[in-house]
């Protein structure tokens, strides 16, 4: 019997009886939906994920606390000065320096810390700095890391190899010891129009830091996929380099991209805290859990809230972003062996 | 100098207290004690402490040294023509011979000193001193350059500042005689705290031919008690006592009775709980006690531990005269107004005391007893009145940066500035540096710093020590100390016309220098915050009685005994 497909090529035998069997199937799912589906049925990583933008959407109402709730900003030291419950005469840090703890109230609702600011707010308005900067991190390093992982890959030889020593130079440094000795050097000089204040400062630090750890991978996957048949077909169609990079091999490296950006984005944050630490990152007296963890070691035999509440919402964080990538790497590629060395 | 510590009144306090006695037949040294401590009738030879430091010395090297940490353990390896007896309280305040056999004959109406070199002296590394060492030191000084060698040596010194600016090429106004130990220094105008500028370390004698650089990690050979070693940059330093000193036998400076190694460490609160534990030995007076540790202290180390009046150091904020804002006398005046002295005292554990006077309470001239111009300190600033006097000034919206140190509560202080200077009317932002580094940075005239921390303590007990950061004579392109660039001709006629009197006839030009800090406070040059009390605090292991504070270099390490 013979069978007419739909762009009306006549097949016959076997294979019209196959194609005859088939017409009653429902049709077969896309790679997208396939993934969506494993991830909808990992409950965990799921919850993390709700997490993950629970964070993102409190910190973002950060303005919306300070000013509706607590009435008192992230920077506002005026409680050292005068009391702030003219009731009780009670200051926010005493006369012999120890600030108050949680008081369950509006204001200083999770206590002060020695400077006498609200640890709610800052923590709230920390948050948003320390995502606003590992997000603009981690963007910058995809960004560069594609662009240098492709080219090097795509074009082998000498800009490889070029590439491939810069990537190394890189990496040979301890992510934090490179990560502070750019940031202490940028927070006096800034980076040309940007002052050493700049939030971008330490985005732009952390960025490069990261470059190698997703550049290397790419390159990988880009030396694979240039000897595949489509790029081959691609090229004996007479198509650009360029076109062939960002029509053919960049659309195969989106679930490596995918998979990458939340592991990226939990080591920026991360790192962020720790240079902020070290006295190399966020400038004061701009907050971010780095800073506040930093500013609260001096009061931790006395008020040991200032270190607790930003390390926890800073384990949280990273936490459900980990978590959360992982489900994602299980759900586009349950073989994928994408880790971040360190 | 800088971030130093002199307690005026402890001297008194611990010799009502007891007195301790030497044993029979043995040298001993004369200790005085506090009312808790236990004494030893001897001195306890041998040993080494370990002394922790919040800050590195800014350099070990005398030629360059300018801040307390280097003072400290520099005093006692680089002995100069005069120093400084080593008692507590105002008795270490006075000025004894060092390397010279007397203190200098004052001749010429003030103007020459002369003064003859003991013989025998020899630098640790075992060179013959000569006298023309001295002249050389004093090059050195100015060559690298010392921070204070512009008030104390180009200003004072005839021929200094043609050697300085390469006219010349060695300082005329200095003759020496290598085979009679004679010199004579020859002075631009009378100077009446001479005797005390030849005590500091800087111009404590060098061997001729030490290199014209500075040479923090391997300080040149001195003459001293102690010698410098083993140096690790902003880590660790070791001070050795020197094997040649006791055979030079001079008076007044006794040996050391133990080694330190001291440690920098940047972390306050691990530096108090070490000594509070006793896996070290001395914690640094400059460093400020967390306040959340000094109950522990004071419950579990009473017997080692005490905050000391100072009366000889001021906490201050610099304004730049030059620069938008505070070229307005209106900006400055809205500072001081508004500050609150409360806040700040808050923000240092309670250890500052309140004033508005830039000379401290135990300098000469102090006005005690005057009310300050712009409000009590105590009560807490008038904002609504800074922020008016901004708006009058013209200036709101000026941008600002604020110039602070790390360490705490140094940067919590300049934190609430900023916060301050916000809430007036100014767009401040705060600039971080190293402490190591802060004060050669803001001292960089091409920084142009608006703002920001500072402190002294007194040199030596004379209202000029002070007034020189407030001298037009003192502005340095670099290591300038001057960091608003006051250059006020009022100032500058009377800074020279007392800074001639003689340290002994003080009270008699008492009653200028206090007028001279009234018209400095009105024209508020300076925003002072507070007088700052230091932490006395050792081990359990240090006889904590026998360990003098020193009103000039503060812990005196010769004098750290082991029990």
């Amino acid at each position: 019997m013979a069978t007419t497909s739909a762009t009306g090529t006549e097949f016959s035998g076997e294979t019209a009886a196959l194609l005859a069997e088939g017409e009653g199937l429902p049709p077969g799912i896309g790679p997208w939906a396939l993934a969506w589906r494993r991830l909808r049925r990992n409950k965990t990583a799921l919850a993390f994920g709700g997490l993950f933008i629970l964070i993102v959407v409190v910190c973002l109402l950060a303005p919306v606390y300070s000013h509706a709730i607590a009435h008192i900003g992230p920077a506002d030291e005026t409680y050292l000065s005068k009391p702030f419950n003219v009731k009780t005469q009670e200051f926010a840090v005493s006369p012999t320096g120890i600030p108050i703890g949680p008081t369950w109230h509006s204001r200083f609702f999770l206590g002060a810390d020695a400077n006498g600011r609200d640890v709610a707010v800052r923590l709230l308005y920390g948050g948003r700095n320390s995502l606003e900067i590992g997000f603009v991190a981690t963007m910058i390093t995809m960004v560069l890391a594609l662009i240098l992982g492709v080219w090097s890959g795509y074009f082998r030889g000498i800009s490889d190899g070029v590439i491939n020593r810069f990537l190394d130079i890189i990496w040979a440094y301890p992510a934090v010891l490179l990560g502070v000795t750019l940031g202490t050097v940028l927070a006096v000089g800034g980076i040309g129009p940007l002052h050493g204040t700049a939030l971008l400062v330490p985005a732009i630090v952390i960025g490069i830091v990261y470059i190698p750890y997703v550049a290397k991978p790419v390159r990988g996957q880009v030396l694979t996929l240039r000897e595949r048949e489509f790029v081959d077909a691609a090229r004996q169609q007479g198509l650009s380099h360029a076109r062939i990079m960002f029509s053919e091999i960049l659309p195969n490296l989106a679930s490596t991209i995918i998979v990458f950006f939340p592991l990226i984005l939990a080591n920026a944050i991360l790192l962020e805290a720790a240079l902020t630490y070290l006295g190399a990152g966020v400038q004061p007296p701009n907050a971010s859990w780095g800073t506040m963890i930093s500013d609260g070691i001096s009061t931790i035999p006395a008020a040991f809230h200032n270190v607790l509440v930003p390390g926890i919402m800073l384990v949280l964080c990273v936490l459900s972003i980990n978590v959360f990538g992982d489900g994602l790497r299980d759900a586009l590629d349950p073989r994928a062996k994408v880790r971040i060395a360190h | 100098m800088r971030r130093y510590n002199k307690p005026a009144r402890i001297a008194a306090i611990a010799l009502a207290a007891s007195i301790v006695v030497a044993a029979c037949g043995s040298s001993s040294s004369k200790t005085t004690s506090t009312p808790s401590s236990t004494s030893p009738s001897t001195a306890k030879n041998g040993g080494t402490v370990t002394l922790l430091m919040g800050t590195a010395p800014d350099s070990l090297d005398p030629g360059m040294g300018y801040t307390t940490q280097a003072a400290e353990p520099d005093w006692l390896a680089y002995t100069g023509l005069t120093t400084y007896a080593h008692a507590n309280g105002s008795a270490g305040g006075q000025v004894i011979p060092g390397l010279a056999t007397a203190l200098p004959a004052i001749t010429d109406g003030g103007k020459t000193y002369s003064v003859t070199l003991r013989k025998g002296l020899l630098f640790s590394n075992g060179k013959p001193v000569k006298a023309s060492d001295f002249t050389y030191t004093v090059e050195r000084a100015i060559k690298i350059p010392w921070g204070g060698s512009g008030q104390f040596i180009t200003a004072q010194i005839a021929g200094a500042t043609a050697y300085s600016t390469g006219k010349a090429k060695t300082i005329s106004g200095i003759t020496t005689n290598d085979a009679t130990g004679q010199i004579t220094i020859h002075l631009n105008s009378a100077y009446g705290a001479f005797d005390n500028v030849l005590a500091f370390p800087s111009l404590g004698l060098v061997p001729t031919g030490t290199p014209f650089t500075n040479e923090p990690n391997n300080p040149p050979p001195g003459v001293g008690p102690y010698m410098i070693t083993n140096v690790v940059p902003n880590a660790s330093f070791s001070l050795v006592r020197n094997p040649k000193w006791t055979s030079m036998n001079i008076p007044g400076i006794p040996a050391g009775h133990v080694d330190i190694n001291a440690k920098i460490s940047s972390n306050i609160d691990a530096n108090t709980l070490s000594v509070l534990n006793n896996s070290a030995d001395i914690f640094d007076w400059a460093d400020t006690i967390p306040g959340s540790l000094l109950p522990q202290l004071k419950s579990q180390a009473s017997d080692r531990f005490s905050q000391v009046d100072l009366g000889g150091s001021t906490y201050y904020i610099f304004m730049n005269q030059k620069a938008k804002p505070f070229s307005s006398q209106l900006a400055r005046e809205a500072v001081v107004t508004g500050l609150s002295q409360p806040a700040m005292n808050r923000l240092g554990s309670g250890t500052l005391a309140y004033g508005c006077y830039f000379l401290p309470p135990a300098i000469i001239g102090h006005p005690s007893g005057t009310a300050c111009p712009y409000g009590d300190p105590a009560s807490g600033g008038d904002i609504a009145k800074a922020k008016q006097l901004v708006t009058q000034s013209g200036m709101a919206g000026t941008p600002v940066t604020v110039w602070s140190e790390t360490r705490q509560p140094r940067q919590a202080w300049m934190t609430y500035y900023t916060s301050f200077l916000n809430q007036i009317g100014f767009k401040a932002t705060q600039k971080v540096i190293a402490d190591a580094t802060f004060f050669t940075t803001i001292g960089n005239l091409k920084l142009n710093p608006q703002t920001g921390f500072a402190d002294w303590n007194q040199d030596f007990p004379n209202p000029v020590d002070f007034y020189l950061l407030l001298s037009g004579a003192a502005i340095l392109p670099t290591n300038n100390q001057n960091f608003g660039q006051v250059d006020d001709p009022f100032i500058n006629a009377q800074v020279n016309k007392l800074g001639a009197v003689p340290t002994s006839q003080l009270s008699s030009v008492a009653g200028q220098w206090q007028a001279l800090d009234e018209y400095t406070a009105k024209k508020a040059y300076v925003a002072v915050f507070g007088y700052q009390t230091f932490p006395k605090f050792t081990s359990t292991r240090i006889n904590y009685g026998a360990a003098i504070f020193h009103p000039v270099y503060g812990w005196d390490w010769s004098s750290f005994q082991l029990k």
